[in-house]
């Protein structure tokens, strides 16, 4: 196994490499650099801009400039912003923390909710349930999230339930630490059900998938003329096998939990990384996109990694070596 | 001038009628002592990009940068005339190129350390004329490529030595003055460009300004306290500000801003013409007064390309000579604006809020503002009868007109894909024109794109945009003078390419050297005038700058050009609203 897990972050290193290359490529091939936008201001001279453009050494031939930002690299330096004229790396260390608590609360959420919904409307089959959840499920999937979002703000300021976006109340530093946390918890509580009611549709769309599949297995009949209590037969034999693919799935959402969800983030003006990003695709803050690009992947290898040695470990018949 | 700027003055009068101690006199611009303490929420839509106001590139920064440093002169809201700030008087030499400034003793920076000549002559030539360091203040302060020299007199005077006359000099002295007791090293050692970046700790952002920044929480908010050392004192003598807690919540959403406004968490809200029937029915039972101060700076506008130019790599013309030939003749483009219906443009964008805009210069530009200006009705058969009597016509009978060699009139728009009402306009535009008889092909596009088209690549027929604008001609040279980088129709003429582009050049090169007001404003009408008769660009509408404002601030008096806040040190939180909010109930009612 660690020979294994050695060889896929080998593996890793060149697919990373050609990922921030591919996007540096296109970066620079759309038209116009981040100071473009200055020579719309009547004010600004041509010489000022030209000075900048040297400040962030975009006078330098394109390949000069990604080798050095690869050299750097090496001493976990990420280049420096264009628009906030800092290292980007601190620019989304300050952000990359709260968008993976609003990640995290809502994968939380989605699984706790999904899973057992799922299994629920895979057992009562064609029943009264199962076909509510089944239109819940597309009610959920169709409904656009930024959409919901501001009808659940526009809910909450009507009748002053919770705090209207944002991550912490202006008073916040004055609370006990139980206070505190009960402010996040208020502030998570929007933003966390409408990232989550559609990935809850999904996820319970799938899980009734999968457990109706095992469930017709010859292995479950077996346990059911056994005389194996229903439970048991669910739980135990049926459950464990249905779960599977699923850790796939879990290894993908890792990868998603600094990718978050930008809309919401700006609807419900979570500070997370999603209006940074945005903002610097738009502007074309290279050196921004790129280190995010690159964290992305990152998680992704990372995630899909993760997913297999737990499959690994939850499926004796897979074996890597 | 100083007009009371609201659509509620009724409100207003019952307010300072039932206010004890406050005579009806001082209804202007004459403030009443306040009270200390309390906060103002405000919102704005980005983080700052930096607090380092001489690197700061866009408004988000400069908005918060203004709150902690400090000019030499300001700008009167009401007047808009230059009035003294950080110096207290200025001597200009009888040949107008020595200005001699004599500060005010009594400032000190917010650390302790007194304001000095050395200050100001340390922002000019060790950051404003840096070689190394990117600043635009740069392009303000020099003249042809000619910088001017500082140097320092005394402790307490300062000269400054121009080149050659330069007329808006004293509005340009609002440049805020850095301290060179913090910053000095930072140049030294080459780390000026990185230096009050916004992961720097706030005590070490230094200014002479009424507010600190005490914190910054990326993507949440901006805390600012009351700088306990402002030099600026109420009539009675009382040290400014007066407000403790100036907070910045950053929203980046407008719609939740505006619940924001609603639930009581912020005390101001800028409006979209679209808000305003949302907001005015709960303005009583919500506390809030919405103020609409006129006309907005900045333009909105088309332009057509009259770039006879050829593309060196391809050899092809950047445009097409037929359509050239339609561009460059001033009665196509008097016709197409006959053809574009403004009202239309105000009553259906804009809730009637805004205003339709004929002169290069915003109405609140005041002073240089020329009203007398040629203007052009909305009149689809007076442009179709312009058209025809210039060979444009419809010889076919397809409903697209032709000009004389049978080419249908048919070019592409471009405008910014990123300012939705900027598309909008641009599509009620087109659907003018082709109601005309024109044939459009519309292409909103991102920002850089459409930046890299007018200048560098130069491919475009026809775009719509917007410039910002102020209340000094002169900082627009760029668009109107025919070498200038921003000559959107024709940019960087070697020599000017018509008569009047060659007057226009010639305004703008007497206008900066002329020191009496009275004869610049003549030739800067001449310069708005003929802009208007020649349509290079052709204006639309202007926005109206309208906010709402919770009614909790005393000496408030909003103008156009300094917004609802522009006296900040002045505005007090009435003692009513004072108490500290109890955590639960913070939101108000709904």
């Amino acid at each position: 196994m660690p020979r294994y897990i050695l060889k896929r972050i080998l593996v890793a290193i060149p697919l990373l490499l050609a990922m921030s290359f591919l996007t540096f490529v296109l970066m620079q091939m759309t038209p116009g650099n981040f100071f473009d936008s200055l020579k719309l201001d009547p004010q600004i001279s041509l010489e000022t801009i030209a000075r900048y453009e040297q400040l962030y050494q975009l006078d330098k031939p394109l390949f000069q400039q990604y080798l050095h930002w690869v050299k750097n690299l090496l001493k976990f330096e990420f280049g420096y912003s264009f628009f906030y004229n800092v290292p980007v790396g601190r620019l989304i260390a300050a952000r990359a923390w709260n968008t993976f608590i609003l990640s995290l609360a809502s994968l939380i959420l989605t699984w706790l909710v999904a899973i057992p919904l799922g299994i629920w409307a895979a057992v009562r089959r064609n029943s009264f349930v199962d076909r509510f959840l089944s239109l819940c499920s597309f009610a959920g999937l169709s409904l656009p999230s930024f959409f919901l979002a501001i009808i659940l703000l526009y809910i909450a300021s009507r009748w002053n339930l919770l705090p209207l976006g944002g991550m912490r109340s202006a008073y916040y530093d004055d609370l006990t630490w139980a206070g505190r946390i009960t402010d996040l918890l208020r502030h998570l509580v929007i933003p966390t059900v409408v990232i989550s009611l559609s990935s809850i549709a999904a996820l319970q769309r799938i899980m009734r998938g999968n457990m109706l599949d095992v469930l017709r297995q010859q292995y479950i009949l077996t346990a059911r003329a056994k005389g194996l209590p229903e439970h048991r037969v669910i739980y135990r034999h049926a459950l464990r096998n249905a779960v599977n693919p699923l850790i796939t799935l879990f290894g993908y959402e890792l990868s998603g939990l600094l990718g978050g969800a930008a809309l919401i983030e700006i609807i419900c003006n979570w500070p997370g990384l999603g209006s940074l990003m945005l903002t610097a695709v738009r502007a074309k803050d290279v050196y921004l996109v790129m280190s995010s690009m690159l964290m992305g992947g990152v998680l992704l290898l990372l995630g899909n990694l993760i997913a297999d040695i737990l499959l690994a470990w939850s499926d004796p018949r897979i074996r890597y070596d | 001038m100083k007009s009371f700027l609201t659509k509620k003055p009724v409100i207003f009068l019952i307010f300072f009628l039932f206010y004890p101690g406050l005579a009806i006199s001082s209804f202007a611009s004459e403030t009443s002592s306040g009270r200390y303490g309390g906060q103002l929420v405000l919102a704005t839509t980005s983080d700052p990009k930096s607090f380092n106001e001489i690197l700061a590139k866009e408004t988000t920064t400069s908005t918060v940068t203004s709150l902690i440093f400090e000019g030499l002169t300001t700008v009167d809201p009401f007047s808009l005339k230059v009035e003294p700030n950080l110096a207290q008087s200025w001597d200009v030499s009888g040949d107008g190129l020595s200005w001699t400034f004599h500060l005010r003793k009594d400032v000190v920076w917010s650390d302790g350390q007194p304001f000095t000549s050395d200050d100001v002559v340390f922002t000019f030539n060790e950051l404003i004329y840096n070689p190394q360091i990117p600043s635009s203040a740069r392009d303000i302060f020099s003249i042809q490529g000619q910088i001017f020299a500082v140097e320092k007199i005394d402790t307490y005077t300062v000269r400054f030595t121009l080149p050659v006359r330069f007329a808006p000099f004293l509005r340009g002295m609002g440049q805020a003055i850095l301290p060179k007791h913090k910053l000095e090293k930072a140049v030294q050692d080459g780390n000026f460009n990185f230096t009050w970046g916004i992961d720097s700790d706030p005590r070490e952002i230094v200014g002479t300004g009424p507010y600190c920044l005490r914190e910054y929480r990326p993507g949440e908010r901006l805390v600012f306290k009351r700088n306990p050392r402002y030099w600026k004192r109420s009539p009675a003598g009382e040290r400014l500000p007066y407000i403790e807690t100036v907070i910045y919540v950053i929203v980046s959403n407008a719609d939740t801003a505006l619940l924001k406004f609603i639930d009581g968490e912020l005390d101001y809200y800028s409006l979209r013409g679209m808000d305003y029937p949302l907001l005015k029915p709960w303005e009583e039972r919500d506390q809030f007064t919405i103020y609409d101060t006129g006309p907005a700076f900045g333009s909105n506008f088309i332009t057509f390309n009259q770039n006879g130019g050829v593309n060196p790599k391809t050899g092809q013309p950047f445009v097409s000579p037929e359509k050239l030939s339609w561009f460059r003749d001033r009665e196509f483009r008097r016709a197409i604006a006959h053809a574009i219906d403004k009202r239309k443009i105000v009553d259906i964008l804009m809730n009637g809020l805004g205003y339709p805009q004929d002169a290069a210069m915003s109405p609140s530009a005041g002073f240089f503002y020329n009203s007398n200006v040629r203007t052009y009705e909305f009149d689809l058969e007076k442009a179709r009868e312009i058209l025809t009597r210039n060979g444009f016509m419809d010889r076919n009978g397809d409903g697209v007109i032709e000009d004389r060699a049978g080419q249908d009139l048919k070019f592409n728009l471009y405008t910014n894909a990123g300012s939705t009402e900027r598309v909008q306009i641009a599509s009620i535009i087109r659907h003018d024109l082709q109601q005309l008889g024109l044939q459009i092909n519309f292409l909103p596009l991102e920002f850089n794109s459409l930046v890299s088209k007018l200048t560098s690549t130069f491919d475009w027929d026809a775009i719509i945009l917007g410039l910002t604008g102020g209340i000094e001609p002169h900082f627009g040279q760029n668009v109107w003078v025919s070498s200038g980088q921003l000559h959107l129709w024709q940019p960087r003429q070697e020599r000017p390419a018509s008569l009047w582009e060659a007057r226009l050049d010639e305004i703008f090169n007497l206008g900066v050297q002329e020191l009496d007001e009275n004869k610049r404003k003549v030739l800067y009408d001449e310069f708005q005038r003929i802009v208007s008769e020649e349509l290079p660009v052709i204006y639309t509408v202007l926005d109206s700058s309208i906010f709402a404002v919770r009614n909790k601030f005393g000496n408030l008096c909003p103008t156009s050009y300094g917004g609802a806040f522009h006296n900040i040190e002045e505005i007090y939180v009435r003692p009513e609203f004072q108490a500290p909010r109890s955590r639960k109930g913070e939101r108000g009612r709904f």
